[in-house]
């Protein structure tokens, strides 16, 4: 790996034109040549598979950052479950040379996370740069994702250059994709670039727009050193490696710089760009992007949206410094309780790189000691327990997402609630409890418009609440719905893609918090209730989805030498009640000593499967228990 | 005086139906078109039969032989004496030896018993599995239930007291009324032994295939269960002994020594295609187990060539017999000794008692709820009826 990237590096080396300078630690190479008219950073924002890591690969292709060997497929996206699911979790970003008009310019391409789950990911990626490309697939037209996304650029004050991807395929229709991104953005998509990013069509095309249309980062070489940090990882033999955007002065090692939001010192041990791997500068300077070293020991210390600064030379702050806010929770625990502390390792590693994960202990009485982990998103919850049992092959039981409510009591304080356990009983909120308010988001759709009742009935069942729907052209229609956010953790977006058979794409943002009438549904099991199965959701739901939850329970308990009575129940009355009547009869007819051997391999598969369940009493609980409560509770 | 010889069970494997059935996921084959080269399985069998036993003629005597398959009632009655000779040449014969046949119950077949009482069998066993004719056409058997009755009664004619007929229930449409019709029928003719097994679904097999395209439906569990019940319930009042899941005796003389042998973990030795054997190798002293060829034609050139056609051969640890002799042990109405848990046929690493191996405290929940039964501190544990019926829970909670 290391000599290949050296291969790369002395191949680039040539056509670049950059002075290099030995000093023992290997080339270090100097760029301060690009001051900030030589400079342009950008992004591209696209929806899911409308192609922008494929864009990013021909960048880097035809710049040289990587040889044209037919293998670069989304270079950037270095995390299998990227790949897998063709998403960008953690932006990436590299740095490329290039000759424009007879001049070398540093373009440095900032990538964004594509799902609005990271959308405060997204929102600091932009922060780093003055434009981007909005980039849409020419034969599926602008999706929700891509709305959200323009918008969050758009409120980044950057500049917006369209092109359409894929134009070469047969389906595409070039002419009707621009008219909606007219119509949607109201941008003028006249002068619109026409791509494919698979075959290079219309690529050299695309550097000059960025160098023609998006204007140079501003600031001073003169004014104290200031950078703006937008993303991190760890490094397991340097520690945290810090992205930052210089926004005046210069930064090279040895320096001392300070974190504004901690206070904290750091001493500078290294800097230098992506190219696409980290290469080391003598200096980093106003304008330029690149990553910058310097002692950090945890990600926790490097907060997303910081101003660094240098020791002894404070400096106004950057403005748009937010924590990542947690959408949705759910506890985590491990499948067999001796995997405690592996688990513990596992998730502790796995928030080392990703720290928007907000991590509780919790200790359920059925299912033990565990986790109560903060999202940013129902997608970021699955991304992060898919990589969990990819990267660090742990088997692990999540509970069903919960929502942060609001409980405002009568004292006038007011407390979050991230776990049903903590909700308030019925007797608790009429004495004590102002009001229960839970969170809203705003969702956009966007669907052919022969989908639109079904939509609409969608967005209603989920206690939406319609604000407008648009004709984006003479067949799609966006649609934005306030609705719940409890209702889009569960199976809203299963239920969008089946109704509208795979063609509705759907975004959403924060909007706020509403009172509401929200009630606890706890799970009893034989008269013993479940805490990991209890749900907070609202009156109007409880019937139906107390009657599910109990029927789905049936179907996945298994029968046991007893009868096993299942009761959901809210504000002290049963809801509904099924039983799982006593087994009578579990034994093999025929014992011989042919069937001995798969006698054996049977009862020993059936004991590792035991291991796997939960009990709670007598009672076991399959995992599927805690799926079914989790997803299409309104069927 | 020379030392006890330990018991020995001998199984012989004669792979070939004459017809198949839907349900039945042995190993056999169909009597190919020219029919059974019988000189040739025989002179196989002989071989393996060599090379296996001949290890075991110092220390061991012959408890048991038992000619399964397959369908054994269609080889030839002097090929099976030869067996039965040959074996008892290479290992002593006990003096009360049981050497079963098994055998359907088609006219041709029944014209041979004679036959094979001749050739030394001492205990007939016939697959009788209903007496419905459109279940017996359905299933694929070639024979009525007329028939199935005349053989049980020629059958008791010629092997007194040690005639054994199995039957199935839970085949599709087949209510618990009639199941016991047709049990009660099949209890005037019993001599001394009944196996009932309920109707398993195999994966592989036809019957299997038809449940999963939905062409043949499954009767509910609580039904087979019902059944189940209604079987133990009508032997006993008939004075048979339930003894096993599936096996019901008159006297203790009746029962099967040599499936007995199984479930106490007796030693066997397996010959013919896909038999398996497990026993103690004299060389070693290890426990084996060891699986033949299921292909017919390489398990004879296997024989042919060196003597034997295994093939698979592998240790069976200490953890996997003491989980074996419980799973099986306790699959019986008398249970398991802990005496006799102790001296497993395999266990070298030191001896180690029931109430070490188990998980004690579920074991006393079991006994206090009346699914088991045990003296003193595990000296001896048995399933009571309504354990039996559901030993294969119970087991997953008291095996370690």
């Amino acid at each position: 790996m290391a000599t290949a990237c050296e291969y790369l590096w002395k191949a680039s080396m040539k056509s670049e034109g950059y002075a290099t300078k030995a000093d023992g630690l290997g080339a270090e190479i100097d760029i301060t040549g690009y001051t900030p008219d030589r400079i342009r950073n950008f992004s591209i924002i696209a929806h899911i598979d409308h192609g922008k890591s494929t864009l990013a690969d021909r960048l880097l292709e035809t710049t040289g950052v990587i040889t044209k060997s037919g293998k670069n497929k989304q270079v950037l996206d270095k995390l299998k479950v990227e790949r897998e699911r063709g998403i960008t979790v953690k932006a990436q970003s590299a740095s490329m040379f290039c000759e424009h008009d007879g001049r070398k310019y540093l373009v440095n391409l900032i990538d964004t996370p594509g799902h609005v789950d990271f959308s405060y990911e997204v929102s600091r990626s932009l922060a780093a740069c003055q434009g981007t490309i909005l980039l849409v697939d020419a034969a599926q037209g602008i999706q929700a994702q891509t709305v959200a996304n323009f918008y969050l650029a758009f409120g980044e004050g950057l500049a917006v250059i369209p092109m359409l991807n894929k134009v070469d395929l047969p389906t595409a229709e070039p002419d009707r994709a621009a008219l909606q991104i007219e119509s949607a953005f109201e941008i003028d998509a006249a002068n619109i670039v026409h791509l494919s990013a698979k075959t290079g069509l219309g690529i050299d095309r695309v550097l000059p727009s960025v160098i023609e249309r998006i204007p140079a980062p501003s600031g001073s070489i003169d004014a104290p050193f200031k950078a703006l940090l937008f993303d991190t990882w760890y490094d397991k033999y340097v520690g945290v490696v810090c992205l930052m955007a210089i926004k005046d002065g210069a930064v090279r090692r040895g320096d001392r710089v300070v974190s504004m939001h901690s206070g904290t010192r750091y001493e500078v041990m290294e800097v230098g760009i992506m190219h696409p791997e980290q290469r080391p500068a003598t200096q980093l300077q106003v304008g330029q992007v690149g990553y910058v070293i310097c002692n950090m020991k945890s990600v926790a210390e490097a907060h997303v949206g910081d101003t660094f600064h240098k020791d002894k030379f404070s400096v106004a702050p950057l403005p748009g410094f937010a924590p990542a806010k947690s959408m949705v929770f759910a506890g985590v625990f491990p499948l067999d309780a001796g995997e405690f502390d592996k688990l513990n390792e596992s998730i502790q590693k796995l928030t080392l790189n990703d720290s928007s994960v907000a991590v509780h202990k919790e200790t359920s009485a059925a299912l033990g000691q565990g986790w109560r982990l903060g999202f940013l998103g129902t997608l970021h919850m699955d991304v992060f327990r898919q990589r969990l049992e990819e990267e660090y092959d742990a088997s692990v039981l999540v509970t069903a997402p919960t929502v942060p409510y609001r409980v405002q009591y009568k004292d006038s304080t007011s407390k979050y609630i991230q776990t049903p356990a903590d909700f308030p009983t019925a007797i608790e909120i009429q004495d004590k409890v102002d009001a229960v308010m839970e969170p809203f988001v705003l969702a956009t759709l966007i669907f052919p418009e022969q989908y639109l009742g079904a939509m609409l009935e969608l967005c209603t069942m989920h206690r939406g609440d319609i604000h407008t729907h648009t004709y984006l052209d003479e067949s799609r229609v966006m649609l934005k719905c306030r609705m719940p956010t409890a209702e889009m953790v569960t199976d809203f977006y299963d239920q969008l893609k089946s109704r509208s058979q795979g063609f509705a794409s759907f975004d959403y943002e924060d909007n706020g918090y509403n009172e509401s009438d929200l009630v606890k549904m706890e799970v009893l099991l034989n008269g013993e209730a479940v805490d990991a199965l209890a749900a907070v959701m609202h009156r109007d739901n409880v019937a139906t989805v107390g009657r599910t939850m109990a029927k789905r329970l049936k179907d996945v308990i298994r029968r046991q030498l007893f009868d096993i009575i299942i009761q959901t129940a809210a504000n002290g009355k049963i809801v509904a009640r099924e039983t799982v009547k006593q087994l009578r009869k579990n034994v093999t007819a025929k014992c011989y000593g042919g069937d001995i051997s798969r006698k054996m391999k049977l009862l020993n598969k059936q004991k590792e499967g035991k291991k796997r369940m939960k009990k709670i009493g007598r009672v076991e609980l399959p995992q599927e228990a805690f799926l079914s409560v989790m997803t299409g509770s309104k069927e | 005086m020379a030392p006890a010889r330990t018991p020995l069970s001998l199984y012989v494997h004669w792979p070939y139906c004459s017809f198949l059935c839907r349900f039945c996921a042995f190993s056999k084959a169909r009597v190919p078109a020219g029919g059974v080269n019988h000189a040739l399985i025989t002179r196989a069998l002989l071989a393996e039969l060599r090379t296996s036993l001949a290890p075991h003629s110092r220390d061991k005597e012959l408890r048991s032989i038992y000619f399964g398959g397959g369908t054994p009632s269609l080889a030839q009655p002097a090929h099976v004496a030869q067996i039965i000779e040959q074996a008892s040449r290479l290992v002593p014969l006990a003096t009360d030896a049981e050497i079963t046949l098994e055998s359907n119950p088609t006219s041709a077949e029944t014209d041979k018993m004679a036959a094979f009482k001749a050739a030394g069998i001492t205990r007939y066993s016939i697959g009788i599995q209903t007496l419905d004719d459109g279940v017996l056409q359905r299933m694929g058997r070639l024979h009525s239930g007329a028939e199935a009755l005349a053989a049980a009664n020629r059958a008791a004619s010629l092997f007194p007291g040690h005639v054994s007929l199995d039957m199935m229930f839970g085949f599709e449409s087949q209510t618990v009324a009639q199941w016991k019709r047709e049990l009660e029928t099949v209890l005037a003719h019993a001599d001394g032994h009944l196996s009932l097994y309920q109707l398993t679904v195999e994966p592989g097999t036809p019957l299997f295939r038809d449940i999963r395209a939905q062409r043949v439906k499954r009767n509910p569990d609580d039904t087979l269960a019902l059944m189940y019940e209604t079987a133990v319930a009508l032997c006993r009042s008939r004075g048979l002994t339930h003894y096993e899941v599936s096996n019901y005796a008159a006297s203790p003389e009746s029962q099967s020594i040599h499936n007995i042998g199984y479930w106490q973990g007796r030693q066997w030795i397996g010959i013919g295609p896909s038999a398996h054997s497990r026993f103690i190798d004299p060389a070693s002293g290890t426990c084996i187990r060891t699986v033949r060829i299921p292909d017919i034609q390489r398990w004879v050139q296997g024989c042919l060539e060196h003597g034997h056609g295994t093939a698979k051969t592998e240790t069976v640890d200490d953890a996997e017999a003491r989980q074996e002799a419980v799973v099986f042990g306790l699959r019986m109405l008398d249970g398991l000794s802990n005496a006799r848990f102790m001296r497993t046929g395999c266990v070298n690493s030191g001896a180690l008692s029931l109430a070490k191996y188990l998980c004690v405290e579920q074991v006393q929940r079991y006994v206090r709820d009346g699914y088991l039964r045990s003296s003193g501190r595990l000296d001896h544990l048995a399933p009571t009826e309504r354990g039996l019926q559901v030993i294969d829970s119970i087991l997953l909670d008291i095996l370690p």
